[in-house]
């Protein structure tokens, strides 16, 4: 219980820390890189939650792919940050409003873990003993992402895919007349 | 495309386990932690460290962009199919107990099949947004 409370208050101050640092810092590439080690910290966290899978999510999408892609689009943006000029009082206050309501409110919540949580009573128990007697696979998330939650997923997978289509389509004029540019300018050379 | 030649050898050796890797929690999603998105991501990471060390037209040439584009809408049908087989079989939208001989083995074909579909999508949707990323051309280079 205790060695507990020191990883969860470590895990916290490091994570308070890179939020601190990413307040302070105005270049971009610190800024993707800071948000990079704050997902693999949230993915440490996840793990002493006991939810690996959430977990190996995190680590491998949020701190690796999307910062691959970050400094991917960063070649085409400012290297340095604009200095702010609104006045920051007011989203200062709304934070800090914000963060004390959902911290009161948390007080309400049921301890980690609880059995007689409601979230434990509802559906769950027939979830983790179908996926044991009807499926048939150890591991329950995966029964209920890919099974139970068959049709969340298809949606997700679509997202996936529109997204990216979205994003090829949106690139995709100005590749192709840069690329006619470059055989253009390839003929004029030979 | 970047010289440094420990950069490129330790890029050959790390591809095929990288991709292994991938496989590995790909398939073995249902047993430990892992599934199709963590494992789209892996597999993407792999063709995407390729493209940064040996260059994007070294990259497009392991992995050409009709194929990347071809599998990218592949992963989404081989999903949507699962649910149409079924539904074909006799059943609701991807319920999958009717696709094997018994109910638990029908189960475990659907979950690998949408599972793969689920990597297939993911990891050529990063490939191609990576590779559409590096090789658009903004208007003040123009």
């Amino acid at each position: 219980m205790i060695s507990e409370l020191i990883i969860n208050a470590f895990l916290v101050t490091v994570m308070l820390a890179i939020g601190i640092a990413l307040l302070r810092t105005r270049t971009l590439i610190f800024t993707v890189v800071l948000t990079s080690a704050y997902s693999l910290v949230a993915a440490l966290m996840f793990i002493t939650l006991d939810a690996v899978d959430v977990a190996f999510t995190e680590a491998s999408v949020g701190a690796g792919i999307s910062t691959i892609l970050f400094l991917a689009a960063m070649a085409y943006l400012p290297k340095e940050e604009e200095e702010n000029i609104n006045s920051q009082t007011l989203p200062a206050l709304t934070c800090i409003l914000l963060g004390g309501i959902l911290i009161w409110c948390s007080y309400d919540l049921p301890e980690i873990g609880l059995l007689s949580s409601p979230v434990h009573q509802h559906i769950v128990p027939d979830y983790i003993l179908g996926s044991r007697d009807d499926i048939g696979i150890p591991n329950i998330v995966t029964s209920v992402l890919a099974s139970y939650r068959g049709y969340d997923t298809f949606g997700e997978t679509i997202v996936v895919f529109t997204a990216g289509v979205a994003v090829l389509v949106l690139l995709k004029n100005n590749t192709q007349t840069s690329k006619q540019k470059n055989k253009n300018s390839k003929r004029k050379v030979s | 495309m970047n010289e440094n030649p420990i950069l490129r050898v330790s890029t050959k050796i790390l591809f095929a386990p990288i991709i292994l890797f991938g496989l590995y929690v790909q398939f073995h999603g249902d047993f430990g932690p892992g599934g199709g998105f963590q494992a789209g991501v892996i597999v993407a990471s792999a063709f995407i460290l390729y493209s940064v060390v040996f260059g994007v037209d070294e990259g497009k040439k392991l992995f050409p962009s009709n194929i990347n584009l071809f599998l990218l809408a592949l992963g989404g049908l081989l999903y949507g199919g699962v649910g149409i087989a079924s539904m074909l079989l006799g059943e609701e939208f991807l319920s999958y107990n009717i696709l094997g001989s018994s109910p638990q083995s029908g189960q475990h074909i659907g979950i690998l099949l949408i599972e793969f579909g689920v990597g297939l999508t993911v990891s050529n949707v990063m490939i191609a947004l990576f590779n559409a990323f590096v090789s658009f051309k903004s208007g003040k280079d123009k």
